[in-house]
């Protein structure tokens, strides 16, 4: 008797027009412009690369302190500090370009002139193979509520970025909403080729001693372990809703985590706060998604993705 | 000088000093070789209570053919640190390391001054003991000025008291050494340096720094300190240990603590 050695499962999977080697992508703002991890993994080996989110011009960010751990996780108030495109495109991309790996660029603005020539810029640059449209951010024009808080806001934002790009667009949703199903929705309507989920949770934290904020910004961004359920939630009821690929976000840790998101439907996840702890955190959720389909027997990942069972 | 994950056995975790800790862990020989003012990233693996590892600055530092052993000198300030005084000889933790820009030791003078508060002296003990092995500064004089907050908090002097020429120790209520903040005593004694043969290293909490900039206001002296501040990843992605810096033009930017420092120039610091 002969004993068959274990053949790896297919892990492609297809993000609208986006192929991607594997299911498992870096969260944007977690993982720098990538170069930052490239000493502690091979960066070839992932699904995909999402940048530090780029703004027209370039952001000095919050005050400190921007930062304070949770149980469980941790917020931040970073205020998107970045390079700006242009510093992106001739500083950051070339290193990249190098890459064997899907590059994303997380794209934000504050009004809809900013994303649409944000867009622009990155179309013309050689080496971006996606664009991931960040809608969480304040809308100047309308008081600062965030442009995903509105589906008729999200959906023009959506649109904007359509017509200036070729390249697959991926709108990445707030969970700071009442029903994240009607802007998944709306942005599907408005041309959207997949969506992304969850940004952080608004969150705030006291310092007992002064009664003062920890941040200097007062409220932040909460990520980590502490919101998987609340990600795994709203990522399964829009699975429900929409026919793009949704991508799953919110504080994956394990490839355990990852699978439950596969199983509701995600197409791919995104690791995000679990880079900041674990620096190698994508290859061992990629492996251990690997080992769960080998003793699954389970040939493609395909298989698995959206076979809950409710 | 690449940091990566290593597994650390804890070899020893001594109180030293009252809520004052030092732990000793050996890990691989593939560790790279420290440059003083580095720090390491600690976790015990798999925890999600604290979340985040916590940046150490590295006391000392070693390595024979089988292994390296990294000793931390830290102060209990919250539960990170908390859970960490907790481990037992045979713990494991995860370290990630070593990281950020070191002190720069190129251009050394002739007065070397070290002026420290608290647990800072951490880092500044490690670059005293690898200056003192450097034979371009044998024609300089090392002079400390370790301030603590009282007696039961002075920590660390084991090998800076051997290495250094002068030591001024002074503590906040006069219950060792000379009374008053290390920044005043330092004030005292500045005539006694000149700008040009003198180089100037310190490290301690924030208001000993804000002070200290204030002393060396307007001088020529260049002093380089290292900074402290909360951290999530350590390796310049999360953007959260910002320390607002001005440029040559004057122009102020958010520099990250772990990977544009944690040693920056103290005229470069813009506090508020």
């Amino acid at each position: 008797m002969t004993v068959k050695a274990k053949t790896s499962p297919k892990m492609a999977v297809q993000i609208g027009p986006l192929k991607l080697k594997n299911p498992v992508m870096t969260a944007s703002g977690t993982f720098g412009y990538g170069e930052e991890y490239a000493g502690y993994i091979d960066l070839n080996n992932l699904g995909a690369i999402v940048v530090k989110g780029l703004s027209l011009k370039p952001r000095l960010g919050n005050p400190p302190p921007r930062i304070m751990e949770t149980t469980g996780g941790m917020l931040n108030a970073v205020g998107l500090q970045n390079v700006g495109v242009d510093a992106f495109i001739d500083e950051k991309l070339p290193f990249l370009r190098k890459c064997d790996v899907a590059v994303i660029a997380n794209i934000y603005g504050e009004t809809y002139d900013d994303y649409k020539k944000v867009a622009q810029r990155l179309s013309a640059a050689k080496g971006v193979h996606a664009l991931e449209v960040n809608i969480s951010c304040p809308n100047v024009k309308n008081g600062g509520l965030s442009f995903g808080a509105d589906p008729k806001i999200a959906a023009k934002v959506t649109s904007i970025v359509k017509n200036e790009t070729s390249l697959p667009v991926i709108v990445k949703l707030t969970p700071n909403v009442t029903d994240i199903t009607s802007i998944a929705l709306a942005v599907e309507k408005a041309g959207a080729d997949a969506v992304s989920l969850i940004n952080t949770l608004t969150g705030m934290s006291v310092d007992l001693k002064t009664r003062r904020p920890h941040l200097k910004n007062i409220t932040g961004g909460l990520s980590g372990p502490a919101i998987k359920p609340v990600a795994l939630r709203m990522v399964w009821q829009v699975v429900q809703k929409v026919s793009v690929p949704v991508i799953g976000i919110g504080g994956i840790m394990t490839a355990e985590d990852a699978l439950e998101f596969l199983i509701v439907g995600a197409k791919a996840v995104q690791i995000g706060t679990a880079n900041f702890v674990n620096p190698r955190a994508t290859m061992e959720i990629l492996a251990g998604i690997k080992d769960y389909l080998i003793d699954s027997k389970i040939k493609d990942v395909n298989e698995l993705i959206g076979t809950f069972q409710p | 000088m690449a940091g990566n994950i290593y597994i650390g056995e804890v070899l020893e975790n001594e109180e030293v000093q009252e809520n004052c800790f030092l732990m000793k862990l050996r890990t691989a020989p593939s560790f790279d070789n420290p440059v003083p003012g580095q720090f390491v990233m600690i976790r015990i693996a798999g925890l999600n209570d604290p979340f985040l590892s916590r940046p150490i600055s590295i006391y000392s530092f070693s390595r024979n053919e089988i292994f390296c052993t990294i000793d931390l000198l830290y102060r209990v300030v919250g539960k990170g640190t908390q859970i960490l005084a907790g481990l037992i000889e045979g713990s494991q933790v995860e370290i990630n390391g070593p990281l950020g820009n070191g002190f720069d030791t190129t251009s050394v003078r002739k007065n070397i001054v070290f002026i420290s508060g608290g647990i800072g002296i951490a880092p500044l003990s490690m670059l005293i003991e690898s200056l003192s092995s450097k034979s371009e500064i044998s024609s300089s004089q090392m002079i400390m000025y370790p301030g603590f907050q009282s007696i039961s908090a002075v920590v660390g002097l084991e090998k800076v008291d051997r290495l250094c020429s002068d030591m001024n120790v002074c503590t906040d209520d006069g219950t060792v050494g000379e009374k008053g903040f290390v920044t005043q005593i330092f004030k005292k004694d500045i005539r006694q340096f000149k700008p040009e043969d003198t180089s100037i290293f310190a490290c301690g909490p924030r208001g000993m720094m804000k002070a200290l900039a204030e002393v060396l206001n307007k001088s020529k002296f260049i002093c380089q300190v290292s900074l402290e501040e909360r951290m999530a990843c350590g390796t310049g992605a999360c953007m959260g240990c910002a320390v607002a810096i001005k440029d040559k033009e004057g122009a102020m930017s958010y520099k990250r603590v772990c990977s544009d420092g944690p040693v920056f120039d103290l005229n470069d610091i813009i506090w508020d």
